[in-house]
């Protein structure tokens, strides 16, 4: 009791002295030369001591109450604060501001012994952290309720389109074009920013933020920023599936195919499109507190763009196939585009990890697009069959690489890239080509000689050769492969059909030449009449099963064939047979020799 | 023990020097032997270091004055250690398995069997780095928790104020720790709607939506931890007869090693679908090199048969120090009365400090933890592809492995 009352004196003499202090602070005040720092110190000290006397103190202790007042009426409260109009907030803000107003006067205090100060402090604090888990509700719910983003428009993926699918024997393969990703996406070509959260509420989320880094709240504000926006980015991907490794590299290749699209078209949307306008949307909230802007952006995106990388990865880890280049320079493009984007969103140290990961991933992915190019090499050599393909048509494994490098020709660019990288095996695409084609030639010559009569592996080379020109001809290729190489391959299709002509026909011609060689000169004009015919019904029953696909060149070695109608008709001009020996009239041979070749219609339908 | 240092540095310039004498002299076996000796001493003196440092567990955890620098069993720094190991052995094991070695070698039975199966193993583990990696941003999520409320009771004195901002950190973060395997792991965020409650009926739709979306695994929904751990464990087999003293001896170590690792990360980091984790490990005691593996196999699983009915947030020592301190912490906070106690004070000064320090040692060593395993991940990728291209090279791999 006795300490109770003592304390009363020294009360009033603090008064005193506060007073003397004001005295002294004005007259300092008066001075005109005081820096700008001392002038902040004196009036700092002149808040002080307004509180400390004893009317000040009260003056704080109400308007504290009166802030509380404004906070508490809000606890028990069901609707959110920014629902309920901007004159709330800005009342509710404003008893906030009070709250540290009062909390930094009271906490600079040197009296803080003093108990009515320490509880006032204490108060504060109590009031202060209520309004700020309710801001921190607020923001939650404001970043929830205002969120906003386009449904991304997904291309159609069929799961297993027409492409230069691969299988062992290379039969599944037509003159499909292979559809290149990269170009069909070119709507995210270039960066494209949109509100994630609806802009008319950036001001108060930027506003919320204010207020809680300044009461100290930052850590806050930050995990559950980066929780909310970390959950709508993993919402925005929902359009792929999340596949383990192990999945992936179990996967059908017509599966990870369209997968790949789809990541392809994730990975530009995701960084382009979702991960620039995350930065943008941190910045305008954040901008202004340093580098927890980058913080947060590198946490809300790391997890989604390490997942997609993870993906990449698998498809890295797989088997080399040459069917898969198409997708895996797809990929490569993508990332080697989206490098500059990458590197600019995640300059700062914070995100280096992950943009190394992206580097490290392009990395692998041209290497492994390179080895696939050269597999297709090593895969035309180790093709190898017993049984000659029937009629001596268009080999599969020619449709495959013509309309293989065919598809490749749009990525010209990027394989003259990948293989530059490579000091070794140096030269072009156009090298590679020119590798390629004379390798598939020599795989048809060891093809051609599978066949029984000589006759057919002509043809067949015939055929091949022509395939392989008019691919060249009618497309870009002509421009890697160049007017030579097309002059020289007509000259050797035409060749073949040369030879086709004269294996076919030379011993039948011997029949009906004037002169009768040896073997045949016992032999009576008549005898080699129906020994020519003969002859003629087994080279029609064969050569109607053989095919020529295309029309004109059909229609060009027919008429090369009707080279013995003009033999046949002198033969029998000269003879003189009677009809009755005469199984066939000139004319009957005319019609004959245009079936030949039909068996073309019939395997061409096969398919 | 202390002659570990002296080989380690050389191993793989003897392994290679050696390995072409040896390719000259067909076959020589007993190189062979003296390596797989070798790599078996070096697998036994890594993995007793280990046991050893864990034991040395500072029993009085109050007194960790500076010379304790020890790190603690299952802490982010004996992860770190452990992941080290893994990185040396798998180094060792790929140098003997195929620098200088003529494929075929390794595509006879019974290798043609283990190493696909051993493959198979490192694709598992793949994704469980992957998993691991992630389970690490609730970690750190926790982390961040348990910083607020370091923040909020560092003030002092504290009052109502800061206690409830503690204990408002502090209840997320039990959420965070608690919450997992709910929903297929929606716990990496959770908020704590919880006061208001009934908000508006508009949000509360929204809420759901946002904890339902919210899990951020890396793999596939039906993914589980647990079951990958058990595929990767069910055909391990150690050598026997012959094949124990061939090549056949460390590949099962290495998977050994491997299965090893991936179990004690699973156990320790929240991970996906970790219910019925098995705590058996196959490997036969007699084995000389195995048995500190072994001696630390079952101290793991003795402390996670302890601690996994009750929802573990995982055994990593610095999670558990925090759901220990954060609990004390809770109860302090749920009978706080202004004024404190000063008695209460110092208790609650000290569980803060704990968790202060905690806090520290996750801020030093989470994000390192996360790039090595990524490291492991990496590597392991790696060595599965060279050994690919040494068994294709032998073309009797025609169908691709998974």
């Amino acid at each position: 009791m006795a300490g109770y009352q003592s304390m009363i004196p020294i009360h009033e003499r603090d008064q005193h002295v506060i007073a003397a202090a004001h005295h002294i602070l004005k007259a300092l005040g008066a001075t005109k030369n005081l820096s700008d720092d001392m002038r902040k110190i004196l009036s700092d000290l002149d808040v002080h001591l307004s509180i400390m006397s004893n009317g000040g103190f009260i003056e704080v202790e109400k308007r504290l109450k009166r802030a509380e007042v404004k906070v508490l009426s809000w606890e028990s409260s069901q609707t959110m604060i920014w629902d309920s109009g901007s004159r709330e907030v800005s009342e509710y803000l404003e008893a906030v501001v009070e709250i540290q107003t009062v909390k930094q006067s009271l906490g600079g205090l040197s009296l803080i012994e003093n108990g009515k100060v320490k509880e006032c402090l204490y108060r504060a604090n109590s009031v202060l952290q209520m309004a700020m888990s309710r801001l921190e509700e607020e923001l939650v719910h404001i970043l929830v309720q205002q969120k906003q983003y386009s449904e991304p428009e997904y291309m159609s993926f069929h799961s297993c389109q027409e492409d230069i699918v691969y299988d062992e024997s290379f039969v599944s393969v037509e003159e499909e074009t292979y559809q290149r990703v990269s170009q069909n996406t070119d709507d995210v070509s270039g960066e494209h920013i949109v509100e994630l959260v609806n802009p008319h509420v950036i001001p108060d989320l930027k506003t919320i933020a204010n207020v809680m880094f300044a009461s100290n709240y930052d850590k806050e504000f930050c995990e559950a920023f980066i929780g909310v926006r970390k959950e709508a980015l993993n919402v925005v991907i929902v359009g792929m599936e999340k596949y383990s490794i192990e999945d992936v590299l179990k996967m059908k290749w017509c599966t990870l195919s369209s997968e790949i699209k789809k990541w392809i078209w994730e990975m530009k949307n995701i960084i382009r499109v979702y991960l620039v306008s995350e930065k943008q949307l941190c910045n305008k909230i954040l901008g202004e507190f340093g580098s927890v802007s980058s913080f947060c952006f590198v946490e809300i995106g790391k997890a989604t763009l390490l997942n997609l990388l993870n993906f990449g990865e698998a498809v890295t880890m797989g088997s080399i196939r040459p069917e898969k280049l198409f997708n895996l320079l797809d990929m490569y493009e993508v990332l080697s585009d989206l490098v500059v984007d990458i590197d600019s969103l995640l300059f700062e140290e914070m995100g280096s990890y992950v943009r190394i990961e992206f580097h490290e991933l392009l990395r692998k992915l041209g290497n492994y697009a390179r080895a696939t190019f050269f597999e297709l090499g090593s895969a035309i050599v180790s093709d190898t069959c017993l049984k000659p393909l029937p009629g001596g048509g268009i080999h599969p494994l020619t449709r495959y690489v013509m309309n293989y490098i065919k598809a490749l020709i749009i990525y010209d660019h990027t394989i003259n890239m990948l293989l530059e990288d490579q000091e070794e095996k140096d030269c072009s695409i156009t090298c590679q080509f020119l590798l390629i084609t004379s390798s598939l030639e020599c795989n048809l010559h060891k093809k051609s000689k599978l066949y029984k009569e000589d006759a057919l592996s002509y043809i067949f080379l015939m055929n091949n050769i022509h395939y392989m020109v008019q691919k060249v001809k009618n497309s870009e290729l002509r421009l890697f492969f160049g007017d030579e190489w097309i002059r020289k391959h007509n000259g050797k299709f035409q060749q073949h059909a040369t030879s086709y002509q004269r294996a076919t026909w030379s011993s039948l011609l011997s029949f009906l030449s004037p002169v009768s060689s040896s073997i045949l000169k016992a032999t009576t004009p008549k005898e080699r009449c129906k020994e020519f015919s003969i002859a003629f019904d087994e080279v029609y029953k064969n050569q109607t099963q053989w095919s020529i696909t295309d029309p004109q060149l059909q229609e060009d070695v027919c008429i090369a064939n009707l080279q013995v109608i003009h033999a046949y008709r002198s033969f029998l001009g000269i003879t003189r047979i009677t009809d009755k020996h005469i199984k066939y009239s000139v004319d009957d041979l005319e019609k004959l020799l245009l079936d030949f070749f039909k068996g073309s219609r019939r395997s061409s339908h096969r398919r | 023990m202390p002659a570990t240092t002296e080989y380690q540095g050389s191993f793989l310039g003897r392994i290679s020097i050696r390995r072409n004498q040896v390719m000259n002299m067909d076959g020589n076996h007993d190189q062979e032997l003296e390596d797989i000796e070798l790599f078996q001493r070096h697998i036994a003196d890594r993995f007793a270091d280990l046991l050893s440092s864990s034991q040395q567990q500072p029993s009085s955890e109050e007194a960790s004055t500076p010379a304790a620098a020890v790190d603690p069993f299952l802490s982010i720094n004996w992860l770190r250690k452990l992941l080290d190991v893994f990185l040396c052995c798998e180094a060792e094991f790929k140098a003997m398995l195929i620098m200088g070695r003529d494929p075929s070698q390794i595509s006879k039975p019974p290798l043609d069997r283990l190493i696909p199966e051993m493959l198979d193993r490192a694709v598992k583990a793949l994704d469980i780095c992957n998993a691991v990696t992630n389970g690490i941003e609730t970690v750190r999520h926790c982390q961040k928790l348990a910083e607020i409320a370091v923040t909020a009771l560092e003030q002092k004195p504290f009052g109502d104020g800061q206690v409830k901002r503690a204990k408002k950190a502090l209840n997320s973060l039990m959420m965070a720790m608690t919450g997992e395997d709910k929903e297929g792991g929606s716990y990496t965020r959770t908020w704590s709607f919880g006061r208001r409650g009934s908000a508006a009926a508009a949000s509360n739709k929204d809420r759901g939506h946002l904890h339902l979306r919210s899990h951020t695994w890396s793999v596939s929904k039906n993914w589980s931890a647990a079951k990958q751990i058990h595929a990767m464990t069910a055909n391990l087999q150690a050598p026997r007869g012959n094949e124990a003293s061939g090549l056949a001896s460390p590949v099962f170590i290495m998977s050994t090693v491997i299965v090893f690792l991936m179990w004690t990360m699973v156990a320790a980091i929240p991970c996906q679908e970790r219910n019925g984790l098995a705590t058996h490990f196959p490997v036969p005691k007699q084995l000389v090199w195995a048995q500190s593996m072994i001696a630390l196999h079952e101290k793991i699983g003795e402390e996670w048969k302890k601690k996994e009915k009750k929802g573990s947030v995982g055994l990593l020592d610095e999670m558990q120090r925090l759901e220990k301190s954060a609990h004390s912490l809770i109860e302090f906070a749920d009978n706080f009365q202004f004024p404190a106690e000063e008695e209460r004070v110092e208790e609650v000064a000290a569980h803060m400090a704990e968790v202060a320090d905690t806090c520290r040692k996750m801020a030093d060593g989470l994000v390192p933890l996360q790039m090595q395993i990524r490291e492991v991940f990496h590597r392991i990728v790696r060595s599965r592809t060279e050994i690919l291209d040494v068994l294709e090279s032998t073309g009797k791999v025609s169908a691709p492995i998974v």
